[in-house]
């Protein structure tokens, strides 16, 4: 008898066997669907994203906030990363992030630092980004004018002009509207290298004119390996050259130089290991280079 | 006998359960990843995600950056990828969006015909002779 007590002789079924297998059936089905096969991974939300993916997100809404200045859509947009929590510590957390991890080398990656903390310091975050890439005040010479004409970059006649001309090295100069990029052909006048150990890996660029003077806001792309480029632009060192933009190399790799219009060949310099010598001794440095490009005449 | 029916019930049992395991694993309370890459994301999250992206590239001009930034979304081909969405964003007249992702197709050098009258900047017209 003692052996048929979970036996119910109305049904034939044993309860506590029928029970057993519900239960070995339930974890056996559970370890198959979660462990085993689990559900193929999509239709996935923001918030799954992995550190890296949140990070590629926010850059992206901080981005796009920047260029719509919409705040309500990006607060939705980080919502979706953050359903319950502060979101702007979080774009602050990512700009921090991006600085102490080195993710400031190009001009895109500080107009990424830009564009987060143009986002999140007016909402109250801060983090250890604050202030280290403050937006540049707009230069005059940054704004094309469409109507100018390839001639527009002679000087005016100084006849026309009843005061006596400034001086070149005056920082007015930067306002001047007739500093727009020519849109005339290029040619490599210079290029020289030199080993300095105050200036290591670096590569001053000058944009001259036909008059050889310096032309701001001249658009410099260097492109390494392969596909890696940056570009920036001459002009926003006034206290050097108008005409001047530099850009430091990475030591060990090689670089080509190019300004729109280049019709000679694209200078290429290769960031290796030099030696100067400072005071008598020998130091160990990488070369930096001089390049000018000069506009055709004629 | 009794061996029979305890095991006949106990096999009933597990099926239902395996049943029941599967229906729960699978439906109810399937897995959540929580460490997912964009390639990932639901489709309409991906596009919001591009569509960010075009945002970004009209504010910063880096096509480069723009294209590197689709990368992680692991599509076949990004350029086929970004004509394919901003053809749909057209069809579907989603306007909002259609600037921005027509401004990053020109980029990529994926300038369609369907695309053409929403480009911010029209394309010259060749001017008419001027007659000396």
């Amino acid at each position: 008898m003692s052996s048929n007590r979970h036996l119910r002789s109305g049904t034939g079924l044993s309860w506590f066997a029928l029970i057993l297998g519900v239960g070995l059936g339930i974890t056996a089905g559970l370890i198959y669907t979660w462990q085993i096969d689990p559900v193929v991974e999509r239709n996935t939300a923001p918030w799954q994203l992995s550190s890296a993916g949140q990070e590629d997100y926010v850059v992206a809404v901080a981005l796009s906030y920047a260029y719509n200045h919409d705040l309500p859509q990006a607060f939705n947009r980080l919502r979706a990363l953050r359903p319950n929590q502060n979101v702007w510590d979080l774009v602050a957390t990512v700009a921090c992030d991006r600085v102490k991890t080195g993710k400031t080398v190009t001009n895109s990656d500080i107009r990424v630092i830009r564009a987060l903390e143009q986002l999140y310091r007016p909402q109250g975050a801060s983090g250890c980004a604050d202030g280290l890439y403050p937006t540049p005040v707009p230069l005059a010479f940054a704004t094309p004018i469409p109507t100018s004409t390839p001639t527009s970059t002679l000087p005016p006649p100084l006849t026309k002009t009843p005061t006596p001309p400034l001086p070149t090295s005056t920082p007015f100069q930067a306002a001047v509207p007739t500093t727009t990029p020519p849109s005339g052909s290029f040619v490599l006048a210079r290029l020289e290298s030199f080993c300095d150990p105050t200036v290591p890996g670096v590569i001053e660029v000058r944009v001259y004119d036909r008059q050889g003077q310096g032309v701001p806001g001249v658009p410099v792309q260097v492109t390494w390996s392969g596909d890696q480029r940056d570009t920036f632009f001459t002009g926003l060192k006034p206290e050097r050259e108008m005409g001047y933009a530099d850009f430091e190399m990475t030591p060990g790799r090689s670089y080509s130089v190019s300004i729109p219009g280049l019709t000679s060949r694209t200078p290429v310099v290769n960031a290796e290991p030099c030696q100067a010598t400072v005071d008598g001794e020998t130091v160990s440095t990488t070369t930096s280079y001089w390049i000018n490009f000069q506009q055709q005449t004629g | 006998m009794t061996t029979k029916r305890y095991v006949g019930s106990l096999l009933i049992g597990v099926l239902v359960g395996l049943a029941t395991g599967v229906y729960l694993g699978w439906e109810q309370f399937p897995v959540q990843y929580t460490n997912s890459s964009l390639a990932a994301l639901a489709p309409r999250a991906q596009e919001e995600y591009t569509v960010m992206v075009a945002e970004g590239y009209q504010y910063d001009q880096d096509i480069t950056a723009a294209v590197a930034r689709l990368q992680p979304l692991n599509k076949d081909n990004v350029f086929d990828y970004i004509q394919e969405l901003t053809e749909r964003f057209i069809a579907q007249s989603n306007v909002p969006y259609i600037p921005v992702m027509v401004a990053l197709a020109e980029a990529v050098g994926r300038l369609t015909p369907i695309m053409e009258i929403y480009r911010s900047t029209p394309a010259p017209t060749p001017s008419s002779p001027v007659n000396p």
